[in-house]
């Protein structure tokens, strides 16, 4: 059945989930729809995602072919953007959806593109423009029973096996969190729980840091990365009092992403995992073939 | 239909001011501490804040003592008194606003014209009876610093631990409520400092006045945070707090709670205007609970740049003058770093930029919903916003004529929506609303579009509507049908 099949790809699961988030944002937190703001992170990206693919894509696939299979990603980053960057200025928005999927096709190693494609294009919009920013605050803390299993929904049914990027960094961030309010500076538990329980947080663990192309290959270096990275965070957020500390840190690891793939050899992530066999089980079923007809 | 205005002027109802700051008053004599409201005045560029706090304490000033935390040992220059009237001020500029318009007739075109009014909101008063004495005393708490700064001895202590600071503040004098040490513990392992503040009565008896002026204070501090912990120790129940932000760049937010626009620009039934206050006061109430308290409420938000024209539509209060924005402690106006205040570790130069954004959050907060320290962060975000509600006039005269008739009927429609505003707004049941709309005299004399009448009508119709389950249920639909689908489709 063809739904079927197309839910097999974990990205479906996750634009359904992202635009429950959305929903949920406009219509129970009250945001205020920006829905020219949506529309041109959508725009933009498809268009972005059409030249890109017109240019440089790979000409023995026809065009239209590239530019449907691509689509998906492009829904999720401009949903990632849609649900987390904030803006007044067309210009940033344009740029963000514009960087993020640009730089699919331009920064890339070994076939893999280093960034995260909503969260590099948050960090230019906020960065270079000034007129855009992050909201923390607008998920508050009420709505974690609902992301929690959201999100738990999310990794059970997609079956990425992403789940150890975001309980590693989960676990180092809180941890750190853990100690340093309560152990250290004595807090109440429900000051910590209210640090952990953001929205913003959880959406960063669930479905930013968990994206299987722009994560390490190898299982011992994704948990070794995403752990150095929830370190991080905990630094900036707490000593540096920066806002969206776990998308900038997100963004400068990712380009130790090739060398961590390079010391832990693994196979590249694929979307859709391919039928076919590789080249030496090919020859190996080969040999066999041919050895016993004869 | 058309519909013209006039703004005849502003008509402010005093509003009978807040309550000191986050701080908790610490007392000798016993009784009982509360403090439930606070006013306090945020600028905010890069790492700089001036933090402006006002007491409108009403009891005997030698009763009066404040506790605050702060990040730094200040310096005398950076701790100032300002007068009073900023706040009253500023109060007035921002405060939500009723708005008034006139339907014309269209069987016979006349007059017309507006008034805006400010929602007299009565926030709660307190007193801290009490009285405060300071004496030296070694122990392991610190003096770091003593100031007379106009009619207050400031006192800025660092302490090792909460019960050193405990003991050090009641033998010298001060009372403090029993469940501070919870709060008190993380704010010295943070390394806060204690500002501590009482009255000077010689100073005090010089003024000639019977009220305390507002203590500002100036520090650079990557921190952009307000310590409500503290205020939680010896306070029961919510608290109030206005926060008058000033930032170059645009509105500011909080970072660690949710940030809700307040309801506004809603039409709203003529009768309420007698009676704004408290409409008002239950719409925040309603709205608070609604979105689950813990919430940070925009009321107000424009850019108040001295150059830029228009800084209110309509104006309830005059915008704050140039020189209100250097009381307020807006630093950049003159192109100086830093005003009068000592340069703390200035290492940013003035940019030239001259704008001032104002924002006004309104914060209801107990000990349950905010176990933690407002944090702010300063956005690019410009978009002005105002607490403005509508009432409009009916037309006079007769309506003989078929757009007349239309008329009628779009008013008693429109009188309808009206009054299903008010009670969504407020929560409150029509009938609590019948003796308002009988006391004043409904304009029109047509008696099948009154209140009076229409309210008996949709009393039953329109019961408190909570719109917070309605929300959950539809998301909850969403999450199981999304899984059912899944589930039928054998995918998970």
């Amino acid at each position: 059945m063809l739904p079927a099949r197309l839910l097999k790809d974990a990205r479906y699961f996750q634009i359904i989930f992202q635009s429950i988030f959305l929903t949920y944002g406009i219509f129970v937190l009250h945001w205020k729809s920006e829905t020219w703001l949506y529309a041109t992170y959508f725009a933009t990206s498809l268009i972005v995602q059409f030249a890109c693919e017109w240019i440089g894509g790979n000409k023995n696939i026809p065009l239209l072919e590239r530019y449907r299979k691509g689509i998906p990603s492009v829904l999720i980053s401009s949903f990632g953007l849609s649900l987390l960057l904030k803006t007044h200025e067309p210009v940033a928005a344009i740029l963000a959806a514009t960087v993020s999927i640009l730089s699919k096709y331009i920064l890339r190693i070994n076939g893999k593109h280093i960034f995260n494609p909503s969260a590099l294009g948050i960090v230019a919009a906020v960065l270079l423009t000034g007129n855009a920013w992050i909201s923390p605050g607008q998920w508050g803390s009420d709505a974690v029973l609902v992301f929690t299993v959201l999100s738990l929904g999310f990794i059970v049914t997609t079956k990425v096996q992403k789940i150890d990027v975001s309980l590693t960094f989960l676990g180092s961030f809180g941890g750190l969190l853990f100690i340093r309010q309560i152990i250290y500076l004595g807090w109440p538990v429900d000051h910590f729980i209210q640090s952990v329980s953001t929205g913003s947080l959880l959406l960063f663990a669930f479905f930013m840091i968990t994206d299987p192309k722009t994560t390490p290959n190898h299982r011992v270096a994704r948990i070794l990365w995403s752990i150095g990275i929830g370190c991080a965070a905990f630094y900036l957020a707490t000593f540096r009092f920066i806002n969206g500390a776990p998308i900038y840190v997100l963004v400068a690891a990712q380009p130790l992403i090739p060398l961590l793939d390079k010391l832990f050899k693994a196979r590249n992530f694929e979307w859709t995992p391919s039928t076919k066999m590789t080249i030496q089980e090919e020859r190996f079923l080969q040999t066999i073939y041919s050895k016993s007809v004869m | 239909m058309k519909q013209k205005i006039l703004i005849i002027g502003g008509l402010t109802l005093l509003s009978p001011l807040l309550y000191s700051f986050c701080g908790f008053y610490v007392s000798k004599a016993d009784g009982t501490l509360k403090n439930k409201t606070s006013q306090v005045i945020l600028v905010r560029d890069g790492n700089r804040n001036v933090i402006t706090m006002y007491n409108d304490f009403k009891g005997d000033t030698k009763d009066f003592a404040m506790v605050v935390p702060v990040p730094v040992v200040l310096q005398k220059e950076n701790i100032k008194v300002v007068d009073p009237s900023i706040f009253q001020k500023l109060n007035d500029y921002s405060a939500p606003r009723l708005v008034e318009y006139w339907d014309e007739n269209p069987c016979n075109r006349h007059m017309y014209d507006e008034v805006a009014t400010v929602a007299d909101k009565s926030l709660n008063r307190m007193m801290a009876p009490g009285k405060a004495e300071s004496r030296e005393k070694e122990s392991s708490v610190r003096v770091e610093a003593k100031y007379l700064v106009g009619e207050y001895d400031i006192l800025i202590l660092s302490a090792k631990e909460s019960t050193g600071l405990k003991t050090w503040l009641t033998e010298n004098g001060y009372k403090i409520p029993p469940n501070a040490e919870e709060v008190l513990d993380p704010y010295i392992r943070s390394n806060l400092k204690f500002f501590v503040v009482k009255v000077n009565e010689k100073e005090k008896q010089k003024l000639n006045n019977n009220f305390l002026r507002p203590i500002q204070i100036a520090f650079s501090s990557p921190k952009f945070m307000l310590p409500i912990r503290l205020g939680m120790a010896n306070a029961d129940g919510d608290q109030d707090l206005i926060v008058y932000a000033f930032t170059r760049k645009g509105r500011i937010e909080c970072t660690n709670y949710r940030n809700v626009d307040i309801a506004s620009n809603k039409n709203i039934p003529l009768f309420v205007q007698k009676n704004f206050g408290a409409f008002y006061a239950n719409l925040f109430t309603q709205q608070w609970k609604n979105e689950g308290k813990n919430i940070s409420l925009l009321e107000y938000a424009w850019n108040v740049t001295p150059v830029n024209q228009l800084k209110c539509d309509p104006c309830v209060g005059n915008p704050p003058a140039e020189q209100d924005l250097v009381q307020s402690g807006v630093w950049w106006l003159y192109g100086k770093d830093w005003n009068d205040y000592s340069d703390i570790d200035n290492d940013e130069p003035d940019n030239g930029d001259r704008s001032v954004y104002f924002t006004r959050l309104h914060v209801r907060y107990n000990r349950k919903s905010f176990p933690q320290d407002l944090m702010f962060q300063v956005t690019p975000n410009t978009e002005n916003f105002q607490a403005r509600y509508i009432i409009t006039h009916p037309a006079s005269g007769d309506f003989n004529c078929a757009a007349g008739k239309k008329y009628l009927q779009d008013l008693k429609e429109r009188r309808k929506k009206e009054l299903q505003e008010l009670t969504r707004l407020t929560g409150t049941d029509l009938s609590n609303w019948q003796e308002d709309a009988m006391a004043k005299n409904d304009e029109t004399k047509i008696e099948t579009v009154q209140y009076e009448t229409l309210i008996p009508v949709y009393k039953e119709t329109f019961p408190d509507r909570d719109t917070g389950p309605v929300g959950i249920l539809f998301l909850s639909g969403l999450v199981l049908g999304a899984a059912g689908f899944l589930r039928w489709k054998g995918i998970i």
